[in-house]
């Protein structure tokens, strides 16, 4: 839907304005006012946020969500502000906006997302035409640097969890440790090499279709495999990666990501294992023993309220990793050459990731969005 | 620098809406009320409110101590939770326990 536009008071014109003495490094100045995620940022021109902002449907103070746990409010001019400064281009505002409302999404738990002692940061996965035509990196060194799209969408939302959501770490952010994602840790499916139907087919959206997938995510965990012809060697590696005592999916059960690298990939589907095939035996052999996670009782006795209930707590029983295949987020990401793919731990049953439409803005102002309920997906 | 004020920035922040709420009146001693004891699920929050629950015991005389707990230590308690604890009780206490 067209928001209704309305004029703009002199006031609202003037809300995010600072008026700073001449001759003043903005980039410096921006460090000064605490604004920054550490890195320099690019200083914000009136032409440059009402051009993101134009790309954002217009209307500059209507608010998209509010961002906890400072529960600022994120108007596109705000937006735009922040796009600009992590040195996006325009373009990359349909994917910017949609990653933003899928974290404001109350399932996602943004508030503890950002507050947590655990590292969790979001990780953004892009699916859907959009990825290519922005020029997204889904391919070689996909989570590393190189890639403007990949590194200033993820920079963006960064910055709106800094200075909307107020997570300055020690403040809000209380992350005992963080980890390099939270610079920006945004990637694409690697659609064009992966043997099976893209992540967002699998969900029941259609090809044509873009979509984003947020996660609270650990960094990836490398999986190395060079000697495995077979789907379960290759498998039983990314298992063993799943399959310790300390990752947070281990002691607070939730959702993962595990990324198939396309040689991985091939050879996985070249012996005719799906996507659910995959899902399945990872669920089905990554565990870990009851007594492993409770040290033998070394410390007393140990229940663990934040494994399902309904796991069984002896001695001997096997507590998967994943409740259930649908809490592995399965990707075909990566470069051509190589025999590694990753595991991704979650941050645990405390938020559910989210899967959303990248709605596209029409000349009109509206926005067209496939709608996807139980697979079942129409425009 | 001349001072003069003529470069324009822009704030990245936004504006926070908030309403703010008055503290509840503060009582004056502990003895003969109701204390509720709200464990956040945390993985030590039992083990210190307990502790601080005995330690509590050892000075005051409560008239009844209440004991409840979250679904989740990460995500805001039941509305109808908070709502049960302000109604049976004079005071509360919670912990993370991390």
């Amino acid at each position: 839907m067209a928001q209704q536009t309305r004029a703009v008071t002199s006031a609202e014109a003037e809300a995010n304005v600072v008026r700073v003495p001449a001759g003043s490094d903005l980039v410096e100045w921006y460090f000064e006012q605490g604004w920054t995620d550490g890195l320099p940022v690019v200083p914000p021109t009136r032409p440059r946020v009402d051009a993101f902002v134009e790309a954002l449907g217009g209307n500059p103070h209507f608010v998209e969500c509010k961002v906890p746990p400072r529960h600022g409010s994120l108007s596109r001019e705000v937006l735009a502000i922040n796009m600009v400064m992590a040195g996006c281009k325009p373009e990359y505002a349909p994917v910017v906006r949609a990653a933003m409302l899928s974290l404001t999404t109350d399932a996602f738990n943004l508030n503890g997302v950002q507050a947590t002692t655990h590292m969790a940061a979001p990780l953004l996965i892009v699916n859907g035409p959009v990825a290519r035509e922005i020029g997204m990196n889904g391919d070689c060194n996909a989570f590393g640097s190189g890639n403007r799209a990949n590194a200033t969408i993820g920079r963006a939302l960064r910055l709106v969890l800094l200075n909307v959501g107020g997570g300055w770490p020690g403040e809000l952010d209380k992350s005992t440790l963080g980890h390099p994602g939270k610079y920006t840790y945004c990637v694409a499916e690697n659609e064009a090499a992966s043997p099976w139907a893209p992540y967002h087919v699998e969900k029941g959206f259609a090809l044509e279709d873009s979509t984003v997938f947020v996660l609270a995510a650990e960094p990836p965990h490398s999986v190395t495999n060079h000697v495995a012809n077979d789907p379960e060697g290759i498998l039983d590696s990314i298992a063993s990666a799943m399959s310790t005592i300390a990752n947070n999916n281990a002691v607070s059960s939730g959702h993962c990501a595990v990324i198939i690298g396309p040689e991985h990939a091939r050879t996985i589907a070249g012996r005719g294992w799906t996507r659910h095939d995959v899902r399945n035996y990872l669920a089905m052999h990554a565990y870990n023993l009851f007594s492993e996670l409770t040290f033998n009782e070394r410390y007393g006795k140990i229940y663990n309220r934040n494994l399902p209930k309904w796991y069984k707590r002896g001695p001997g029983s096997r507590i998967p990793i994943v409740p259930s295949a649908d809490h592995i987020h399965l990707f075909v990401i990566g470069g051509e050459a190589g025999r590694f793919s990753a595991f991704i731990p979650g941050w645990g049953h405390m938020s559910s990731p989210v899967l959303r439409s990248i709605e596209a803005l029409e000349g009109d102002g509206t926005r067209k969005a496939a709608i996807c309920v139980d697979g079942t997906c129409y425009i | 620098m001349t001072g003069r004020k003529d470069m324009t920035a822009f704030d990245p922040r936004g504006v926070v809406e908030t309403e703010p709420l008055e503290l509840a009146a503060r009582v004056g001693g502990l003895d003969g009320l109701r204390l509720g004891v709200l464990d956040n699920t945390k993985w030590n929050a039992g083990r210190l409110l307990r502790k601080t629950v005995a330690r509590l015991q050892g000075e005051f005389s409560f008239a009844a101590v209440n004991y409840y707990r979250k679904e989740s230590f990460s995500k805001d308690a039941d509305p109808a939770l908070i709502a049960t604890i302000a109604a049976d009780n004079d005071i509360a206490v919670t912990a993370i326990g991390d």
